[in-house]
């Protein structure tokens, strides 16, 4: 009672605040080290914690305090939020549900909310119905359904304050991301990079809901919100209007993909936010050529720097411009403050789909670094620090290979050297740490038609283990690495029998931790990458690690439940082309050690 | 081969595809090892020829069928994965008939389990025979994983007739 009461003042006194900004909230609830109030830890994607009860001396002591069924079967990504309020606010992959649990009465359930969604959402979403989380701020959540309606909900009751449409299903478009509170906006964006829709990021009246601005990934500037003039790429204004038009084929940036489907960070010194854009509409680079020859397809697989209150992009960097593997660029952009030539720069880092970890200077959008995290990409040899563009290698280039040819053995797959799973970064170390995939891929492109609400895909796809390398574990699919972003280089890695397809958490208590697809959640230190822990739950891995402190305890929360693109690509085990026909695989198939099953699991110290 | 989609139309010309395999299957089920031991040319779905890791031309079909519209869901080479269930293990268990129907039906197992009909979508529409055959090639083990080569027709082997003509004939 106690505890409720000191919240209902704290509420009030949150209350008056509120005819401020309304992102105070959430930039007051990050600077306390007890809570975990935004997905990715803080507004800087940075998913670190100071907190340090849990550390390497006690680690071993590390108990399950207790589980939670969500009774939902598919891939569970994205984790736990925690205010200070003793509840924990979890979600669930379609139909998504969201549940406020009692902290301190092991996760009793102070209420569910469960929406009526048109279940043909579920075949339209490309790889598995998840979803990557709530998002908080001022007594309200905010949850992207899989069919695009983006809810609020009172914290308090779980009773639906408002719902705005962001696209629609029928047409492929979907909705996996967590959405992120800036200012008095909820920012979403859209998937559906598969079915030819047109990728746009969004922002919502925290309050009522309203529409206040829509950036599309392609098509006109106007669309775009890029002022030519002043919109820099490569630090320099863009200069040539509409190249979200000019560089495609006739009318093909209106099904141009470039849907911004990953996470969205924030600095609130430059009041600037950053995502990246997915891929290009069609796999098939054949069709999105401009008299034959490859064309930039702009702007899909580009980081944007955009001003949260208009939408106005302040600047632009393409990773890959005509893409010809499907490297989505969605992945996060950690926002990090490094020394780099001796100077102190405001950097924005990547551990990217394509194998490359990018380290940009996040007020200009100059490219610093661009090395390979994963040593198996071959698609690039590196990148020309001058254009900031990647130089192709041929022999893996689908488009001089051709439509209706298979070009084999190509590093890193679609799925990426790194997918969705977010990073860490500890301003202790000035590492960046990530679960990475060690997977590659056959693709063949071949001629395909656009209708709305089918795939329109254009390409087959078919996966293979990366080459081992000297001192690798044999069999391993997966890593966990150290990544050094202003050296550009691997500091430690650990390798993992399966890609790593979980979010890393780093603490103060020197120790980074990530989950695994069979299901074990790890303690690392951070220095070195040794094993210090690790606990089995009951399903595959593929949500975020994260960690608060409530009434002098402090907890780790992780959902599991296997699913997402590597549950489908993984399942059955990948073949090594490597080997003789029937050569028993040291490739393991993840269907031999886990099934389908979301649970919170809630971790501590028995003794704290 | 390029895969075009059509539209509404098709739908009474898979009906009546249904309709005919059924009375097909009904009057002349064969084992679907008869054809690769006769070194027959498939003309009942379901058939299949594979003579060392080599398959015919519409068993090829159905296996690139596969790869680009039921891999994503289904896992590579019919395995099955966290998504969807093996169609290696489902189509010993189901007729042609059966198989065909959900393919253009869809089907909605549970609330969160659901597949979509690919009605309207005619390069599957063309292909559920061979990617049936692919299927019952993998569930006999006499097609691996992986792509499947072409039977070279200087072997003597007759390349199979492209499915949609046999359709087209029954129509």
């Amino acid at each position: 009672m106690l505890r409720e009461m000191k919240y209902a003042i704290a509420t009030i006194g949150l209350l008056a605040a509120t005819t401020l900004q309304a992102n105070d909230n959430q930039l007051e609830l990050q600077s306390n080290p007890e809570y975990w109030a935004t997905q990715l830890g803080n507004y800087q994607g940075n998913r670190y914690s100071q907190l340090d009860q849990i550390n390497r001396d006690n680690i071993g002591d590390l108990r399950a305090m207790w589980q939670f069924s969500t009774g939902v079967l598919r891939g569970h990504e994205g984790g736990p939020l925690y205010v200070g309020d003793g509840r924990l606010y979890i979600h669930t992959p379609f139909p998504n549900k969201v549940f406020a649990l009692d902290l301190e009465e092991q996760g009793r359930i102070l209420w569910t909310y469960e929406p009526d969604q048109d279940p043909r959402v579920i075949p339209v979403m490309c790889c598995d119905t998840v979803n990557r989380g709530l998002a908080y701020a001022d007594g309200r959540l905010f949850l992207g359904l899989a069919n695009n309606t983006l809810v609020a909900l009172d914290a308090e009751s779980g009773e639906l304050l408002w719902e705005a449409s962001n696209g629609d299903h029928t047409k492929g478009e979907t909705n996996t991301m967590s959405p992120l509170v800036v200012h008095d906006k909820v920012i979403m964006g859209i998937s559906g990079g598969e079915f030819g829709i047109r990728g746009h990021m969004t922002a919502y009246n925290a309050e009522t809901g309203e529409m206040a601005w829509r950036g599309y990934s392609n098509g006109p500037d106007k669309d775009v919100l890029i002022d030519p003039q002043k919109t820099l790429m490569m630090g320099k204004p863009i200069g040539e209007a509409d190249l979200g038009v000019s560089t495609w084929p006739e009318g093909e940036w209106k099904r141009g993909g470039g849907a911004p489907w990953g996470w969205v960070t924030y600095d609130p010194e430059l009041d600037l936010i950053y995502y990246g854009s997915g891929n290009p509409g069609s796999w098939n680079p054949q069709q999105r050529t401009v008299d034959g020859e490859p064309a930039d397809n702009k702007w899909a697989i580009t980081v944007f720097a955009r001003d949260p209150n208009n939408g106005q992009v302040k600047w632009v960097y393409q990773k890959v411009p005509f893409d010809e593997w499907d490297y989505d660029g969605v992945n996060e952009n950690q926002l990090i403050d490094v020394e780099i030539n001796g100077e102190q720069r405001k950097g924005l880092a990547i551990i990217d789909r394509t194998g490359f970890g990018f380290l940009l200077d996040r007020e200009t959008g100059e490219l610093l670094v661009a090395e390979k995290f994963a040593p198996e990409t071959n698609w690039a040899s590196h990148y020309d620090m001058e254009t900031g563009r990647p130089v192709v290698n041929e022999e893996f280039s689908t488009f001089r290979q051709g439509v209706n040819v298979n070009t084999t053995d190509i590093c890193p797959t679609a799925m990426g050297a790194k997918n969705m799973q977010p990073s860490a970064y500890s301003p202790e170390t000035g590492l960046i740490y990530a679960g990475i995939n060690r997977i590659c891929m056959n693709y063949e492109p071949y001629e395909t038609e656009y209708v709305a609400g089918q795939p329109y895909v254009g390409a087959t796809l078919t996966m293979m283990p990366a080459p081992v390398q000297e001192g690798d574990q044999e069999g391993r699919m997966g890593s966990f690495i150290a990544w050094d972003p202003v050296e550009g280089e691997v500091v430690w890695k650990t390798d993992e029998r399966f890609a790593v397809w979980s979010g890393a958490l780093a603490t103060a208590g020197g120790l980074a931790f990530y989950g695994t697809l069979e299901g074990h959640v790890k303690a690392v230190n951070i220095d070195t990458g040794e094993e210090l822990w690790s606990f089995k739950t009951p399903s595959g891995i593929i949500g975020n690690i994260n960690t608060f402190q409530h009434q002098g305890k402090q907890y780790l929360g992780v959902l599991s439940g296997v699913g997402g693109w590597a549950g489908i690509g993984l399942a059955a085990g990948l073949e090594d082309p490597e080997e003789g026909l029937g050569a028993v695989s040291a490739f393991a198939a993840l269907k031999d050690y886990t099934e389908l099953g979301g649970v919170l699991t809630v971790f501590a110290l028995p003794d704290a | 081969m390029t895969p075009t989609r059509m539209s509404r139309r098709v739908f009474p010309a898979i009906a009546m595809i249904i309709g005919v395999a059924v009375s097909v299957m009904v009057m002349f089920a064969a084992p679907p090892g008869a054809a690769q031991e006769n070194g027959q040319g498939q003309g009942r779905p379901g058939d299949y020829i594979a003579i060392d890791g080599k398959v015919d031309q519409g068993t090829y079909d159905g296996y690139i069928a596969y790869t680009r519209a039921c891999l994503a869901c289904h896992g590579p080479d019919g395995l099955g994965s966290s998504f969807a269930p093996s169609l290696i293990k489902r189509v010993q268990q189901r007729t042609f008939s059966e198989f065909s129907n959900v393919v253009a039906a869809g089907l909605q197992i549970q609330p969160d389990m659901v597949m979509p009909s690919f009605a309207d979508d005619d390069y599957v529409l063309r292909n559920i025979e061979n990617i049936y055959s692919y299927m019952k090639g993998r569930a006999a083990g006499d097609i691996g994983r992986g792509r499947p080569r072409v039977i070279d027709e200087a072997q003597g082997q007759e390349p199979a007739q492209r499915r949609e003509e046999d359709a087209s004939a029954k129509n």
